[in-house]
């Protein structure tokens, strides 16, 4: 009887865990907003933000949608390059708070944990005192823009940048895109209360599980037999696309695709969603024409530079002679600042 | 020749004791241009700014930036199928003393290389630079062309990446009007054939003459 008891105990107990699971699935699986929708929320957070600021500060934030400014992004540190807009540090907390209730509106969870991670790195620098001379580190030091007005309906872009980051999310009613961006860190890795950061290491380390993926013959196909030092493609190279090289995503098996997919999730998946949904779907149906090339020892935690590169897709990982200095870059040469959608 | 307050936006690199000398490549039918981007490290800024800085001012003048442009011109080394093509300079911007100084500015030299007509079929274009090999790192890429009468079939380099060999196929605009016309042709032949039938079935059905 004890044991009949013991059982069914078992039984319920696992059942429930089965029913808790699959509820959670769920709910983790509650499907995003429509783009459209995602958009309206992401105008109005934005508008809420104007909305918050004094004069001053409305004319700081606000840019034509065509201009210089659109471009006028970098991965340089302030006391380099110097970026217009809104400067955090110059906000009160009411009017940082509206920021970050922005940016979480406007990136997925993962986006935005990445964003926030790369600030604090610099932050992380600021304190180990690099900020010496005219250079200014810190999460002070980043700035918000809007090109054109925020809508619902028209064309606009949220910039938000500083040191190591730039974030360029062109909004059209139901589209977006996200490219160039530039997300990078240094340091690498730290540790914030208590938790060990790597704002990166997620596309750092399922590159390497690909690249051990693949077999010898795969390897000598991908791996580039020249060391690439910096990102071909970096700021200032906006129109330029370079011949494709390594090997193409059509020779590898299914779960290697997945694994490559998995990477470019890491730069598309930064945006809400709802957008990012679409634009995966746009990378995945061009993989038969997509390269994934490789410089650099295949051991994680070596120093490797690695390239993916497809019709609509440019991401380049490359550490700065270290593994603790990273920069990358995400872009869509036939989409850019969203080129194909804001135009029309 | 410009001078800018900010030329940082190109440039990437926190680099110190490297000289970054990235060279991006646009092959033309009877032309290739060359984007050379050359970005000093704070550690070695100083070495290269008194390469620039003849007078030693700590200003840099037009003719000591095209008097340094002519000099690295002359290290670079663009072959086509094996003849040597002359490099000329298009178009140069230095950032200012400041920014290489601190080891961020990036000097942007547009150089090209022009040749006659050369035939249909397969070509090798061979790049190399030779400036500053002792500090510097290099990066040299083919671009997609813009024409589609060229198409880059293979890229090979050193391990360095100062030389860069391009093997380019070039179809001339006749061989790709050729191509068109006789795709034209065949279209339209199946297009007067399958009219053809339809007649003769139609005028064989109503006993009338095509």
């Amino acid at each position: 009887m004890t044991s009949i008891f013991r059982a069914s105990t078992i039984l319920l107990v696992l059942l429930a865990l089965a029913v808790s699971h699959g509820s959670g699935q769920r709910a983790s699986q509650t499907p995003p907003a429509s783009p459209a929708d995602a958009t309206a929320r992401i105008a109005a957070a934005a508008t809420a933000l104007v909305s918050a600021l004094d004069e001053a500060g409305r004319g700081r934030v606000q840019f034509p949608f065509e201009g210089p400014q659109k471009t006028k992004w970098s991965n340089l540190p302030t006391g380099i390059f110097e970026r217009q807009g809104l400067r955090m540090g110059d906000l009160t907390p009411a009017q940082r708070a509206a920021v970050m209730k922005l940016l979480q509106s406007a990136l997925s969870p993962d986006g935005y944990r990445k964003v926030t991670e790369i600030i604090r790195a610099d932050e992380v620098l600021r304190g180990g005192g690099s900020g010496r001379g005219k250079l200014n580190f810190g999460e002070d030091e980043y700035y918000l823009a809007f090109l054109g007005t925020p809508s619902a309906k028209t064309p606009w872009m949220l910039q938000f940048g500083g040191h190591h980051l730039a974030i360029n999310l062109t909004l059209a009613g139901g589209r977006a895109s996200m490219t160039p961006s530039l997300p990078a860190t240094q340091p690498a890795k730290y540790t914030f209360e208590g938790r060990e950061i790597r704002p990166l290491g997620k596309e750092n380390d399922k590159a390497f599980e690909l690249i051990n993926a693949l077999d010898e013959a795969q390897r000598g196909q991908a791996i580039l037999k020249f060391s690439v030092s910096d990102l071909v493609l970096g700021p200032g190279q906006d129109g330029r696309v370079i011949q494709p090289e390594g090997i193409r995503a059509s020779v590898l098996s299914a779960a290697q695709q997945t694994l490559l997919l998995e990477i470019v999730r890491e730069w598309a998946g930064i945006m809400n969603e709802s957008f990012a949904e679409p634009r995966m779907a746009e990378i995945r149906a061009n993989l038969p024409q997509t390269y994934f090339a490789w410089s650099g020892p295949t051991t994680n935690g070596s120093v490797a530079y690695f390239r993916i590169q497809g019709p609509t897709l440019v991401i380049e990982y490359a550490p700065q002679k270290s593994v603790d200095h990273i920069h990358t870059i995400y872009r869509d040469p036939t989409n850019d600042y969203g080129a194909k959608f804001a135009a029309k | 020749m410009l001078i800018v307050a900010i030329a940082g936006s190109g440039a990437s690199a926190h680099r110190r004791d490297e000289y970054l000398q990235a060279a991006r490549l646009a092959i033309d039918p009877h032309r290739v241009e060359i984007a050379l981007d050359l970005t000093p490290g704070i550690a070695v800024a100083d070495e290269i700014l008194s390469e620039i800085d003849l007078d030693g001012n700590r200003s840099i003048s037009d003719r000591e930036e095209q008097s340094y442009a002519h000099n690295l011109l002359r290290q670079l080394v663009v072959d086509v199928d094996g003849v040597p093509r002359g490099v000329a300079l298009v178009d140069s911007v230095f950032p200012s003393v400041d920014l290489m100084l601190r080891g961020e500015g990036t000097i942007r030299l547009r150089v090209a290389a022009s040749f006659p007509r050369l035939a249909d079929g397969r070509h090798h274009l061979r790049y190399s630079n030779a400036n500053r090999p002792d500090i510097g790192v290099y990066l040299a890429n083919a671009l997609v062309p813009t024409s589609d009468r060229v198409a880059v079939t293979a890229q090979r380099r050193d391990v360095d990446q100062r030389d860069l060999a391009v093997d380019y196929v070039l179809f001339t605009g006749s061989a790709a009007r050729t191509v068109g016309d006789v795709a034209l042709g065949i279209a339209g032949l199946g297009i007067w054939i399958a009219l053809l039938r339809w007649c003769l079935v139609t005028a064989r059905k109503t006993s009338q003459r095509c």
